[in-house]
């Protein structure tokens, strides 16, 4: 079982502590939360597990691997996929091809091999076709295969980001904000994705503001405020603490 | 002796000083290269060269050939830059630099029809041939113009930038067009200021160049549009008191490596200055360069 | 650039254009790998130098057979390229390109002083012209092929993440370092396989041939045609060196024309002849079957 653990991870740019050191365990077949009010450290949390900041303490642990040092792209091979808060596809390219790029960590052809276009290389690029066809048919994309993905709507483009996440095939998949700008109605689809994604094994970590998105499917949530944890538990505990209450200020009946 | 060189090195500094800070001033405010620069030079020299045969002193030639320079550079900006400021930023950078490519070889060319390919001189006597002593160096009257203009032009330029209003708004927009749309400040006249006087510097510097070789021809822009980035990236680019002092500092390393090497070698010492500057300080040796970044990873 | 024109003007009568075209297109190529990869490095005249003199020497002086000097070539090209990827891999923009640049330049000045070896600005002659037009062209095509295969698997797939998008590249797994090393190797091979060919159809070798002139010819065909197809930069080559052809009757004007042709492609098709047209063909077709489909679009 590959725990994805936060050992006193903390950060401080300069004179400025974003987030106190404190301790997360992201665990397989879960859904685990982490809320908190603007500003509270949740994206910096999320760059730092990713790889994009240096560790100002602590360690991160994913099963044996201790990917603290490790730049973004090891992060990614290990298994982490993230989504973004801004979507970030890359608008040149074709919704089948975005997908297709989130597959490069599967890739076991040999440089050469991709270079002269041998068999072994192109029969991947066929397989990786074909899988990346049979996510946007699960996800109800299959006729915008070919257009630009700049050219999609907010809705569409948020789900070809998620299946660019799953095309990676992850182990733990952190969610930045995965439902903002969506109706409730789209929302809750997402929703059922990320809870038949967990019910397969998967460790799954989402960051969010909406409470009533939260409260729904999440089985534990850690709550940051002000860079500092100051509630964890499971989604009812924290919905009634009145810490957590106070933190947000009475928003914590409706986001 | 070495003294004659320094003071030769200083001239040719101040010249450079007035081409990069031009350069440096569309880059720090716009982010762009503007690779008409040179052909803007050598209109400026022409005008000059032209105003002079008028009949008109080169002190007052000179402010003639600066609004002209400036004119020109201003047309160019409309021709090169202005529709392509619609693009995403990645792409139009790249065409840009070859939009001001292809303009400043349509001024390069109006050069060439006009100087039917020849060199072009300066009429005898434009500046007196007299020379003082000054400190022990010997000290001509040209020099004293340029080192003059360069400085007058310098304090000029940070008068604007730093005291007027105007030269305010442009530095408050540096890069962000859109917020200083928000600001009410209109972009359009931003951009014209901005090359009208980048042209200007550059339009004196190509009279006081045409005036130190005695030489005013289609092609003189080139090397120095070069030896400019050796200057601009020393200073720091986009910093004007950078572009100063890496000018400077550019043109007393060319005068000493040609007083003391081969030279075939001056050049390729040139450049490698300017590579293991950007191998070390890339942001310039007056920059406070951040190498590793306290929050990135790799 | 004025030196290419020129160049193509003396040549002209002796050698067929497809050469041009062929040779032309390497370069371009060899430029065109690395913008792909989201790399905004120059430096492939300076590879194509490497490459050209290696091979004109190992013929020349020391009596190889060409296929290997032109191989030798290619491996002295690659050597720079993965040399030349760690010191520009620090670098971003704009500052990757000036060091390019350098690089270019302070090879160009070793160039003209290493006499004994190169010739110096006397130049290099005597090679024997041992390349053939078809051979230019299969080399080309190949190459052309290569590139196209490449492009459709997953370094392909890599460079394009780079280019756009490099945190999310790396977010998915791509090192971005290996991916650079890549590119520069690549750039630099080809550059060197077509600059050991033109050595050896050309009789002659001179440094300033790999100078800046040709350096923004190669930038300006690459941009012109089209830089994310294998197609696009032929394109761009055919265009710029069939136009002082078309234009016999303007001569005079041939370098304005040039000129305007840069500004007037970048304001209307700004990612180039080939590549805008087929964007706008696969847009149009998209449309269609959006429509045909019944369909509201997305």
């Amino acid at each position: 079982m590959t725990v994805l653990k936060l050992q006193g991870v903390g950060k401080r740019f300069g004179g400025l502590q974003a987030v106190a050191p404190f301790d997360m365990s992201i665990e397989p077949g879960r859904i685990t939360g982490l809320i908190g009010p603007n500003g509270a450290g949740k994206t910096t949390v999320v760059n730092l597990i990713t790889g994009v900041y240096k560790l100002s303490h602590g360690r991160v642990l994913f099963g044996e691997q201790d990917l603290t040092e490790a730049p973004r792209h090891v992060v990614a091979r290990a298994g982490l996929a993230r989504t973004y808060q801004t979507i970030r596809l890359l608008p040149d390219a074709t919704v089948v091809e975005n997908v297709i790029i989130g597959m490069y960590r599967h890739q076991n052809t040999s440089l050469l091999a991709e270079m002269f276009g041998l068999p072994s290389a192109r029969a991947q690029t066929q397989r990786f076709r074909a899988d990346a066809q049979a996510l946007l048919e699960r996800f109800g994309m299959t006729r915008y295969a070919n257009y630009p993905a700049g050219a999609l709507s907010y809705g569409d483009q948020r789900r070809v980001e998620m299946m660019r996440a799953l095309a990676l095939k992850p182990k733990v998949l952190l969610l930045d904000e995965p439902v903002a700008g969506i109706n409730d109605v789209e929302a809750a689809r997402l929703g059922e994705i990320f809870r038949g994604l967990a019910d397969e094994g998967m460790a799954v970590l989402l960051i969010e503001h909406n409470m009533r998105f939260v409260t729904k499917l999440c089985d534990y949530v850690y709550v940051l405020d002000g860079g500092e944890l100051i509630a964890q538990g499971t989604a009812a505990e924290v919905v009634s603490n009145p810490i957590v209450i106070e933190a947000y200020l009475g928003e914590a009946v409706d986001a | 002796m070495i003294a004659q060189q320094v003071l030769n090195g200083l001239v040719l500094g101040g010249v450079y000083a007035l081409f990069a800070l031009g350069f440096t001033l569309i880059f720090g405010i716009h982010r762009i290269m503007n690779m008409a620069h040179g052909a803007v030079f050598m209109a400026g020299a022409f005008i000059g060269l032209f105003t002079v045969r008028a009949g008109l002193p080169i002190w007052a030639a000179l402010p003639v050939a600066m609004i002209g320079a400036g004119l020109v550079s201003i047309l160019i900006e409309v021709v090169a830059f202005k529709p392509l400021r619609k693009l995403a930023l990645a792409d139009a950078e790249l065409a840009s630099i070859i939009s001001s490519i292809g303009a400043g070889l349509i001024v390069l060319s109006l050069g060439q029809y006009v100087s039917k390919t020849e060199t072009l001189r300066f009429p005898f006597g434009t500046v007196s041939a007299e020379a003082i002593q000054l400190l022990g160096l010997r000290v001509t009257m040209l020099q004293l113009l340029m080192l003059g203009v360069a400085l007058l032009l310098v304090v000029g330029l940070a008068f604007y930038l730093y005291r007027t209003p105007q030269g305010r708004q442009v530095r408050a927009v540096a890069g962000n067009y859109r917020t200083a749309q928000l600001l009410g400040v209109n972009p359009n006249a931003i951009f014209y200021q901005t090359f009208f006087v980048s042209g200007a510097m550059a339009g004196a510097a190509g009279v006081m160049v045409g005036l130190a070789f005695n030489a005013v021809q289609f092609l003189m822009g080139e090397p120095f549009l070069l030896k400019a980035f050796v200057a601009i990236i020393l200073g720091g680019m986009g910093s004007i008191p950078g572009a100063l002092v890496g000018a400077m500092v550019l043109g007393l390393f060319q005068t000493l490596s040609a007083a003391y090497l081969p030279a075939l070698l001056v050049d390729a010492m040139i450049f490698l200055l300017l590579f293991i500057i950007l191998m070390v300080r890339p942001d310039g040796l007056f920059v406070q360069a951040v190498t590793e970044s306290p929050t990135k990873r790799v | 650039m004025v030196e290419i024109l020129i160049m193509l003007e003396l040549l002209a009568p002796h050698l067929p254009l497809l050469d041009l075209i062929c040779i032309g297109t390497g370069y371009a190529l060899s430029q065109a790998i690395v913008f792909r990869a989201g790399t905004f490095s120059v430096a492939t005249s300076g590879f194509a130098a490497l490459g050209a003199y290696c091979a004109a020497i190992l013929v020349v002086k020391q009596g190889f057979h060409p296929a290997l000097a032109v191989a030798m070539g290619t491996l002295l090209g690659l050597l720079a390229g993965l040399l030349l990827a760690a010191p520009l891999a620090r670098l971003r923009g704009v500052y990757q390109a000036i060091a390019s640049l350098a690089f270019v330049e302070i090879l160009v000045a070793f160039i003209l002083y290493f006499e004994h070896l190169t010739g110096g600005p006397l130049g290099f002659h005597g090679i024997p012209r041992l390349v053939k037009p078809w051979m230019l062209v299969v080399i080309m095509l190949l190459t052309m092929g290569m590139l196209y295969v490449l492009g459709q698997g997953a370094i392909g797939r890599a460079f394009e993440a780079m280019r756009q998008d490099p945190p999310v590249a790396a977010s998915l797994g791509v090192n971005p370092t290996k991916y650079h090393v890549i590119s520069f190797a690549l750039s630099g091979a080809i550059a060197g396989l077509f600059g050991g060919l033109d050595a050896l159809r050309n009789f002659s070798l001179t440094a300033e041939q790999f100078g800046f002139s040709i350096l923004i010819a190669t930038l300006s065909a690459v941009v012109l045609g089209g830089r994310r197809t294998v197609v696009g930069p032929l394109v761009g080559v055919t265009i710029l060196v069939l136009l002082p052809e078309i234009f016999r009757p303007l001569a005079h004007y041939r370098q304005a024309v040039y000129g305007l042709l840069l500004v007037v492609v970048m304001a209307f098709l700004p990612f180039g002849v080939y590549d805008t047209l087929r964007l706008r063909m696969r847009d149009r077709r998209l449309a269609r079957e959006a429509a045909a489909q019944g369909g509201a679009r997305p």
